[in-house]
């Protein structure tokens, strides 16, 4: 009797164990709804914002790399082939790095959208915790919008998080006017809010003006760029770093130059690859991509730019601004440099030509490059010394190609075809969002 | 006598023994009765010798002596008796025996082909294949022993119709890619579920970071010594492995182990040593010819000489002499097995030792064994399954890694020498030959300061206990554990000038890794009716398992001298993690098999799993299977068809299996870590999808089992259609929303082939004066095909070449690359098309192995051929070694073949230093023909005669010699093409980036029983 009963006991046994055993939770993840909840949750996940920004498919790598690979200041010397289109200007709409930059910018957009709906809901957080934290969610919204804009021209506009996968339906894309409408509108809301903060690594009062200058300045108003540029090198008690090199340094010290810039870590998701990518094998790098000969030659021998950005391995040359192989350095967002030739060239567009010669020749004598004197020049010499000028600054840090762009020469100085001028939208994304249009030669 | 076998004997045999002495005694029961017998062949009077006798419904049975006579020790009363042994029909007869009395039964047994009479492993039971329904196919344990290969994986290429077997790299001791009936899954696992006696082993790869290499993955299954197998059964089409549901989709292989029979403590032996050296070598250039082309090369695009002709070739150094060596393998086991009828044991140790055939790699594994059969009562009896293996691999890092041996060995050029005059590696720090500016690290200096070795302990081992109702219900209960531990350590010097590690001054990396798995299991078997009538067998019970896996990781970079080569010297802790995770699945399953009169078989299934890891809408699934047979030759109306033409079984088969194996809390929507600076954060990480489900295959199988010629022909043949469903892909959702993917089930993947295998008993042994022939082949053909993908979107692989994917209407891991138009007379430039080409299938048309085994008298001559038909590789070492000249890598010979003046017509662009050639393009230029024969294995054994040694007690002597991978016939160009240097990716198939060369081995051994 009892052998009887065991049988139907061991199965009740298993009967009775459903189910619990198959709910599992995981211990290094959180579900989403319990994600932020509190402030010391919200603080991190501002955090956690930051580091989409730092990541490599952001300023990690790509931004700052593609920038300058699209444009006549670097080549491709790798073996991939998303780099090799991108440096010949024939980028096909499966581009896996062009795909890494739309999707890391709209993640980080996401991580924004997620804080800024919680400041929203939740009412256990004080309200000056609030306005921060929510003016910094402001603040990388629009730094993100704004690089996006400058690659892909009109861009859908996501302003909040979603759970529904078939999302894509209702996507279309937004007129370039429409998207810095928005970005001018999220920098005032972060001005609104932003506690004025001294802090490089995160945004501050100085950084959202500099990015105002910055965004005014590719929209060509330049009354507004000037003015935004003026205050941020008057108000904000910045300065030009002694030497170039102190920038960036393996150790990423702070300059006083600095406005906004990420930090990166040991960790491995918090490396950045610049210094990785550019080096050569020689000494330790993967090669994927090098200064051109022109950039090379556009320096002056005794420029100390060209000195620092450009080395050799032997015979090969190599970009050797970054400088830590381990990608620890801190990568400049914002920096005083690239407002002055800002103002500079908004000076120059506004008629003041002595005024943006003193400002250009700020970063020209740093660099113990030669002045130039305004002289008989004609505005025009002037803005196109200053763009000379801001080619040879900000090299390697992802400016060129927007600057190109910009001013619309991208066609003639790299003899593409204008509609290679944006970047094409990801066909995968196309794919599942049948109201994005394709941009025009692709 | 040997003095030193039997104090093994006696001491093994104590140890084993003891705990259950006490108990034996207490459970032999006073009234026995006794049967005899003799047990001789229907046709030639013979006896057998060997033949299994089981009073049926106890644990009751006896073995044959040479003379076929037997001895049975039953309980008084009437009787059933079954007798069987392959090669012939089983038998089952009553008797009636009374207390103390002895009653004699004696069996004709009738001869049937061997294999149709072999017992397969069915799971949860097993079953004669007379009796099988579906598709399953054996292997004997002596076919995977003897092979001077790690794992059991590896033996089994070419073994079995539907299991392709790839190597992926010739490393010693690592992964091995299985797939039985080719590959459905995009994204979860296809290797097969393993099941050692009677326990599904953790399947899904060992988390090794440490090796970057694809390809580099050991299976858990590679701890395994081949020694200790029985018998591997793998299921194939889905109603046979259906019973094993939700993790069933990529077949299931049931491995037995060895266990003791009743009798004398039998002590035995098997010694082997060998000598590898690699099987073939690259063509590559020497210094004169580099220098040549390379200037050449730069010539051609207006660039400067690169090498002085002269003075840069003056010496040529052949890297691959400089790395490979000469590697012993070597392997002893131990064996003793024995017990009386109600305690039987197997006692087994062993040690293999493979030295790597490149400078840097071994392999050492030593296994234990204990298998203990207990009968406790006549009712009651327990079982345990022991095994213990601890794995020592010293791997350097290979496939897919540029800071590689091999990879080192054929990138860099031979003006390079190996060591400088005062003994130092050379580097690049060196001044010579002229253009220095970009080689590799040397790969000798790589071979002598670098490190990456893994330790792994692994328990596997169970406890079943049966309890026999009566002779038709037993209740069988089964726990068991699978727990793994792997240590890895990583050193890369900072000695080894060029590399990554010499920019950081050193860098160490150590892993932990333990994943444990717990099975408790039970169900009731159910055998009823008579064989010669009507018979049914019903199977039903459930489980639960438990995984929990828990690891630690850490890397360090900067060290302030190389004699400090771990993680706690290091100047900057650069990455860590630290994770368990776990997932449960609770199961119950139930199998009816109804025959009648042995010639209508039926068989039904059905299987439910509950995972933790499917969402909270698909939390449970059900996989139903049936299958029938028929023995038509048995029909009366066929007449004297088995006489004449053989026994012949058609058999159909419809299942439904599952695949499981994808990430735990893939289904929840989730934030993870994602810190800035010091400031610990948190981000967005998955998307949820709370209807995530298993992969579904639903798959019929039509098969036929023929043995004509009285079973000396035995052939076995299925088609089979696999259809699987429901693919677990990131399905791609709006960048946009801040998430580009997740996981669903979305897709659709086609198998459909044709097996077929044969065996011949050419010349049967025991007749024309001690000869005898066998030959046993078999083939396979797979149609592998995407049918269906999210909006039709092809999924890429891995490798950020992205010349790999998935896409509608091709098969999996169809290369997607330019097409290769040839080169211009008139420039010497590559032309290609405008626009990327589905350029070839990784996967064979066919393949398969062609055994043949001929004995005469003691000696046997066993020969043993694979092949592989139709696969496409890609040759990726091309896009730097037949590149024109714009890398500094050393060159293929072919290269030289190049363009070099208007009008030649060649299939090799002109040099090219700085690319303008296009040589470097990747397109299907570098693929190339896969296609293989391969004598992989030919041994003389030679069988001591008994007289001899019989006196010194030792009996079946054995001493052989044998040579595997002696010969490989193939087009390709790269050391084998039986490679996948992305081992691990389901998509990324068919590479080869610098994968470590397979072996030749010449093996000497001796093997005894005392």
């Amino acid at each position: 009797m009892r052998n009887r009963l065991l049988m139907p006991a061991i199965l009740l046994g298993f009967a009775a164990a459903c189910n619990g055993p198959l709910d599992v939770t995981s211990k290094n993840t959180i579900p989403t709804p319990n994600a932020i909840t509190d402030s010391s949750s919200a603080r991190a996940a501002v955090a956690g914002m930051y580091h989409g920004l730092q990541s490599l498919d952001s300023y990690g790598e790509t931004i700052p790399e593609v920038g300058d690979l699209s444009s006549d200041n670097a080549e491709f010397s790798g073996t991939s082939t998303s780099y090799g289109e991108i440096d010949d200007n024939q980028i096909s709409t499966f581009n896996t790095a062009v795909l890494s930059q739309w999707a890391q910018s709209y993640d980080n957009i996401n991580r924004a959208n997620s804080i800024l709906d919680k400041m929203g809901s939740l009412t256990n957080i004080a309200d000056d915790t609030k306005a921060q934290l929510s003016a910094e969610a402001y603040f990388v919204r629009a730094l993100m919008y704004h690089d996006l804009v400058k690659y892909f021209g009109d861009v859908p506009i996501i302003l909040h998080p979603t759970t529904d996968p078939n999302a894509g339906s209702s996507i279309t894309r937004a007129p370039v006017s429409a998207v810095y409408d928005r970005i001018l509108e999220d920098l005032d809301s972060a001005s609104a809010r932003m506690a004025d903060s001294s802090s490089t690594t995160t945004a501050s009062a100085g950084a959202v003006r500099a990015l105002r200058a910055r965004v005014l300045f590719y929209r060509d108003d330049y009354v507004g760029a000037e003015a935004e540029a003026h205050a941020v090198e008057d108000d904000f008690g910045y300065d030009l770093a002694p030497n170039y090199s102190d920038l960036f340094t393996a150790s990423g010290n702070s300059t006083p130059e600095d406005i906004f810039k990420l930090i990166a870590g040991v960790k491995a998701d918090q490396q950045s690859y610049l210094s990785y990518d550019y080096f050569a094998k020689a000494v330790g790098g993967t090669y994927l991509l090098r200064p051109t000969r022109d950039l090379l030659n556009a320096y002056e021998a005794q420029d100390l730019r060209g000195q620092w950005n450009i080395s050799f391995a032997g015979s090969r040359r190599y970009g050797s601004k970054y400088r830590s192989i381990t990608g620890t350095e801190n990568f400049p967002v914002l920096r005083l440099g690239e407002i002055i030739l800002i103002r500079a060239e908004a000076l120059a567009r506004n008629g003041h030509l002595p005024e943006a010669v003193a400002e250009m020749n700020k970063t020209q004598a740093r660099a113990n490059a030669t002045l130039f004197v305004l002289g008989s020049h004609t505005a025009q010499d002037v803005i196109d010394a200053i763009v000379a000028e801001r080619r040879l600054e900000l090299a390697l840090e992802g400016d060129r190609w927007p600057d190109l762009v910009r001013l619309g020469t991208a066609a003639t100085v790299l003899g593409i075809d204008p509609t290679q001028t944006l970047y094409p939208i990801p066909q995968s994304e196309i794919d599942v969002t049948p109201g994005l249009t394709q941009n025009p030669g692709y | 006598m040997s003095f030193p076998s039997s104090i093994w004997k006696f001491t093994l045999a104590a140890c084993v023994a003891a705990p259950f002495a006490q108990a034996n005694a207490q459970g032999t029961p006073a009234n026995v009765a006794i049967v005899r017998g003799t047990v001789t062949d229907s046709a030639t009077h013979a006896p057998v010798g060997g033949a299994q006798i089981i009073a049926v419904g106890t644990t009751r049975g006896a073995l044959t002596d040479t003379v076929g006579a037997y001895t049975l020790r039953v309980s008084p009363g009437t009787v059933s008796l079954r007798v069987q042994r392959i090669g012939y029909a089983p038998s089952q007869r009553t008797v009636t025996a009374t207390l103390d009395g002895t009653a004699t039964l004696d069996f004709n047994l009738r001869a049937i082909s061997t294999v149709l009479s072999e017992v397969v492993v069915t799971g949860y039971g097993t079953q004669n294949r007379a009796q099988v329904t579906g598709a399953v196919t054996t292997v004997a344990g002596q076919d995977v022993q003897d092979q001077p290969v790690a794992g059991i994986d590896a033996a089994l290429q070419g073994k079995a119709a539907g299991v392709q077997v790839s190597q992926n790299s010739g490393e010693p001791g690592t992964g091995i890619s299985v797939r039985i009936r080719g590959a459905a899954s995009l994204s979860a696992s296809n290797q097969p579920l393993y099941v050692v006696d009677g326990v599904p082993i953790a399947n899904d790869p060992l988390a090794q970071q440490l090796s970057p290499a694809g390809s580099e993955v050991p299976t858990a299954i590679t701890g395994l010594d081949p020694n200790e197998i029985e018998s591997i059964t793998v299921l194939k089409d889905a109603a046979s492995a259906a019973i094993y549901g939700s993790r069933a989709s990529n077949g299931v292989v049931m491995i037995t182990t060895k266990r003791g029979q009743a009798g004398k403590a039998r002590f035995n032996i098997d010694l082997s040593t060998g000598i590898q050296n690699a099987a073939t070598k690259l063509k590559l250039m020497n210094a004169t010819q580099y220098v040549t082309y390379m200037n050449e090369g730069a010539v051609n695009d207006g660039e400067g000489i690169q090498f002085l002709a002269g003075v840069d070739d003056a010496t040529s150094t052949d890297w691959q002499d400089a790395i490979f060596r000469n590697g012993p393998v070597q392997n002893l086991h131990l064996g003793l097995s024995g017990g009386t009828e109600s305690l039987r044991y197997n006692v087994e140790g062993s040690f293999f030792k493979q030295t790597g055939i490149v400078i840097g790699s071994a392999y050492n594994r030593a296994n234990a064994r204990v298998n203990v059969d207990y009968d406790a009562t006549a009712k009651f009896r327990l079982k345990t399954s022991i095994g213990l293996a601890r794995e020592n691999n010293d791997r350097i890092e290979g496939n897919n890694s540029d800071n590689g041996i091999v990879t080192n060995a054929i990138g860099q050029p031979a003006v390079y020498h190996v060591r400088n005059p005062d003994g130092t590696f050379t580097s690049t720090a060196d001044t010579t030959p002229s253009n220095n500016s970009e080689v590799y690290s040397n790969p000798v200096a790589i071979g002598t300061y670098d490190r990456l070795p893994s330790v792994t302990d692994h328990i596997l081992g169970n406890v079943e206990g049966n309890y026999l109702f009566n002779s038709h219900l037993t209740l069988t209960g089964t726990a068991g554990a699978d727990i793994l531990h792997d240590h890895e350590d990583q050193w890369r010097s900072p000695l080894v000038v060029g590399n990554y590690a010499y920019g950081v001054h050193g860098v160490a990396q150590t892993t932990f890794d333990n994943t444990n798995h717990y099975l408790l299991q039970s169900y009731l078997t159910y055998q009823g009716g008579s064989e010669d009538a009507s018979s049914l067998t019903v199977v039903g019970g459930g489980s639960i398992e438990y995984n929990h896996e828990a690891s630690s990781y850490l890397r360090g970079e900067g060290f302030s001298s190389p004699q400090f080569q771990y993680v706690g010297s290091a100047a900057n802790l650069v990455g860590y993690d630290g994770i368990p995770t776990d997932n449960n699945l609770e199961s119950f399953f139930g199998r009816a098999n109804y025959s009648y009169k042995n010639r209508y078989l039926l068989q039904g299934s059905l299987r439910a799993d509950g995972s933790s890891r499917f969402g909270v809408n698909n939390r449970w699934g059900y996989f139903p299977a049936v299958s029938a047979g028929w023995v038509l030759s048995d029909e009366s109306f066929m007449g004297d068809f088995t006489n004449h033409f053989g026994q012949l079984k058609l058999r159909g088969s419809l299942g439904k299996t599952g695949n499981q194996s994808i990430p735990n809390f893939a289904s929840i929507a989730t934030y993870g870590s994602g810190s800035y600076g010091t400031t610990p954060g948190i981000a967005p990480l998955a998307f949820a999808n709370p209807n995530l489900k298993w992969e579904s295959t639903t798959e019929w199988d039509a098969g036929i089992d023929y043995a004509p010629f009285h079973g000396r022909l035995t052939i076995i043949a299925d088609y089979y259609h696999k259809s699987t469903s429901d693919l677990l892909t990131r399905r791609q959702l709006p960048c946009t929303i801040g998430y580009c993917s997740f996981y669903d089930n979305i897709g659709n993947v086609l198998n459909r082939g044709f097996e077929f295998g044969l065996n011949s008993e050419n010349v049967r042994p025991g007749l024309n004066n001690g000869f005898a022939w066998n030959t046993d082949f078999n083939i396979s053909f797979n149609h592998n095909e995407v049918t269906k993908l999210n909006a039709d979107q092809p999924v890429s692989g891995n490798n950020y070449r992205d010349i790999s994917r998935a896409v509608v209407g091709q098969p999996i891991g169809e290369f997607y690359v330019l097409h290769f138009k040839g080169v211009d007379p008139a420039t010497g430039d590559a032309i290609y098309s405008d626009t990327r080409i589905n350029a070839g299938s990784p996967q064979p048309k066919f393949w398969g192995g062609l055994g043949n085994t001929i004995s005469y008298k003691s000696f046997s001559l066993r020969g043993f051929l694979e092949f592989s038909q139709g696969a496409k590789v890609f040759n990726l070492m091309r896009i730097f070694a037949d590149d024109g000249g714009y890398a500094y890598d050393n060159k293929f010979t072919y290269a030289l073949n190049r363009w070099q003046h208007p009008g030649d017509i060649t299939n090799e662009p002109r040099a090219s230093f700085d690319g303008t050639s296009g040589a470097r393009t990747i397109s299907d230029r570098f693929i190339e023909d896969g296609s293989y024969l391969r004598i992989q294995e030919i041994t003389l054994s030679y069988k001591l005669p008994g007289g001899l040694f019989a006196m010194r007690g030792l009996t079946n002597a054995r001493v052989y010699v044998s040579g595997h991978n002696l010969h490989n016939f193939t087009k390709y160009t790269g050391y084998d093409p039986d490679v996948n240097s992305n081992g691990t990716s389901n998509i990324d198939l068919g590479t080869d980036y610098y994968a470590y060369p397979r072996a030749r081995t010449f093996t000497l051994g001796i093997s005894g029983e005392f």
